[in-house]
């Protein structure tokens, strides 16, 4: 496994609407009046090193989200510096990036090879993808039947086929049923001993307690404290 | 950049762009033997029935006048299937652009490229239509791997801009695919180029779709070379609009997180 190493520099994101309060690109927002912006983040630092688990904490729309889709690729920082060493794998919106109109197998082989596997290892890696995903026949039915269980169960083990080396984890694992969690722990902990990352989000600070040592609480797209785990959730509960 | 790690990732891109329209084809066909039959008999839902009935009904002037329109609905459903697709595309991929890190312009190729599969299967109705009015081929046959390039040029360069326009106005989208449908009308779709005046004709030659719908008359209906104006124009146009769109495409697509939600 590669070394993982997390830097962020004085990252921000920008969200820019219109008139409608719906989000547009630049592009659009240089041709049209009435362009409102809001951060999504802004100027936030840190940096996290190889073996570290960290938990995101914060009221809803305070940027946990947006911070671990920049983490995963997914946006690019509108000001800042951000690097990103590592493998990923990444479980981020309830959809689990799955297409409904294709079956789990034909999911499983389409984000294996979105996440850089060539087609014929996307191709072997299907049965322990299945396997993993515990889905049994339903791995063969289009996805638009499965519960947000089963999506986040099959995004998960597409993502830990990836081998990643930061594993980034939104409020989605929360819809995983006990026995599955145990398995998204059992990953997590063998990613931090291999050196690698754990990022998550979200609301269930018990299993964020799991997975994390160490905790970042945003509030408007800032950081707010950075520091221990059971430390920062504390003056999270204890702040009105 | 060496050249081995160039390679390792254009041939990532590739698996990638295969991947993303073989999900596509998937979602369209469905698995299993039957899918080849419904990839053949697709193009004659979309458009055989009016070339039935312009061919064997409706008793219309001209040479061959089925396989004159055949010549200009076929190259033409690649284009408008490939932007009805591409305006589209973008939103129909939001839960993978929302989960994971890829390259994001390989999306509108990927409309391409499973348009153009698609449209393989439309070729049946040419063949059909030089069966019905008994044109044998000729040697100007030669000359269609360089019109479905030109085809396929130009479908890639409006995929791009309409890729763009889906994301920015999806609102607009009907309307946009209207705009494309009306360019038929402004070209030579029902009639042959030389069936109009002289200036309708001049008019007529700064549509690309003109010198692609005379290309496929001339290599299919007429048996003669198409000029290289009837070919460089529209690909040209394909690939200006490649050079102008591509770099937006690519400078917007990291927007494309925030919009798509």
């Amino acid at each position: 496994m590669s070394a993982a190493a997390i830097t962020a520099d004085g990252i921000d994101v920008r969200f820019l609407f219109d008139r409608y309060r719906r989000v547009i690109t630049p592009t659009i927002a240089r041709l049209r009046g009435h362009v409102t912006e809001a951060w999504g983040l802004q100027d936030v630092s840190f940096s996290i090193g190889p073996g570290e688990g960290v938990a995101l904490i914060g009221p809803s729309g305070s940027g946990k989200t947006t911070l671990l889709r920049l983490l995963a690729g997914v946006l690019a920082p509108d000001g800042g510096r951000l690097v990103v060493q590592g493998q990923i794998g990444s479980l981020l919106s309830v959809k689990a990036g799955l297409l409904p109109t294709l079956t789990g197998r034909e999911n499983a082989e389409l984000l294996a090879v979105l996440g850089g596997l060539s087609r014929a290892e996307a191709r072997s890696s299907i049965d322990r993808i299945r396997e993993e995903s515990r889905l049994g026949d339903a791995f063969e039915r289009p996805v638009s039947a499965f519960s947000q269980g089963m999506r986040a169960r099959l995004g998960f083990a597409v993502a830990n086929q990836l081998e990643p080396s930061i594993l980034l984890l939104d409020e989605v694992h929360e819809a995983l049923d006990h026995e599955f969690r145990d398995e998204v722990d059992r990953v997590a902990q063998r990613i931090l001993s291999q050196g690698g990352i754990v990022v998550a989000a979200g609301h269930d600070h018990a299993m964020l307690a799991r997975l994390s040592t160490r905790a970042l609480l945003l509030r408007g797209g800032r950081i707010e404290e950075d520091g221990e785990f059971a430390s920062v959730r504390a003056d999270y509960l204890n702040e009105p | 950049m060496t050249s081995a790690s160039l390679f390792a990732e254009l041939r990532s891109e590739l698996n990638v762009l295969v991947t993303l329209a073989q999900a596509d084809l998937r979602a369209r066909y469905g698995r299993g033997g039957f899918r080849i039959v419904k990839w053949l008999l697709d193009p004659f839902a979309l458009l055989g029935i009016y070339l039935i009935l312009v061919t064997f009904v409706l008793d219309r002037p001209g040479t061959a006048p089925g396989l004159s329109l055949a010549c200009a609905i076929v190259p033409f459903q690649l284009v408008m299937a490939t932007v009805t697709n591409a305006t589209g595309a973008i939103h129909a991929r939001e839960s993978i652009i929302l989960n994971m890190k890829f390259d994001r312009s390989l999306i509108p190729a990927a409309t391409v490229l499973t348009e153009t599969v698609a449209f393989v299967a439309s070729l049946s109705m040419i063949a059909l239509m030089m069966i019905a009015y008994r044109v044998e081929p000729t040697p100007a046959l030669v000359w269609y791997p360089a019109v479905f390039v030109v085809n396929v040029a130009l479908a890639a360069g409006i995929a791009y801009p309409a890729a763009l326009f889906g994301l920015w106005f999806r609102e607009l989208r009907v309307f946009a695919i209207s705009l494309v449908r009306a360019m038929f009308f402004l070209a030579p779709g029902l009639v042959p180029l030389a069936a109009a005046s002289s200036t309708a004709e001049s008019v007529l030659r700064f549509n690309p779709l003109t010198g692609l719908f005379e290309a496929y008359r001339d290599v299919f209906l007429f048996g003669t070379s198409p000029s290289a104006f009837d070919l460089l124009y529209p690909l040209g146009i394909g690939l200006v609009l490649l050079a102008v769109f591509v770099p937006v495409y690519r400078s917007e697509q990291a927007q494309f997180a925030k919009v798509v939600e």
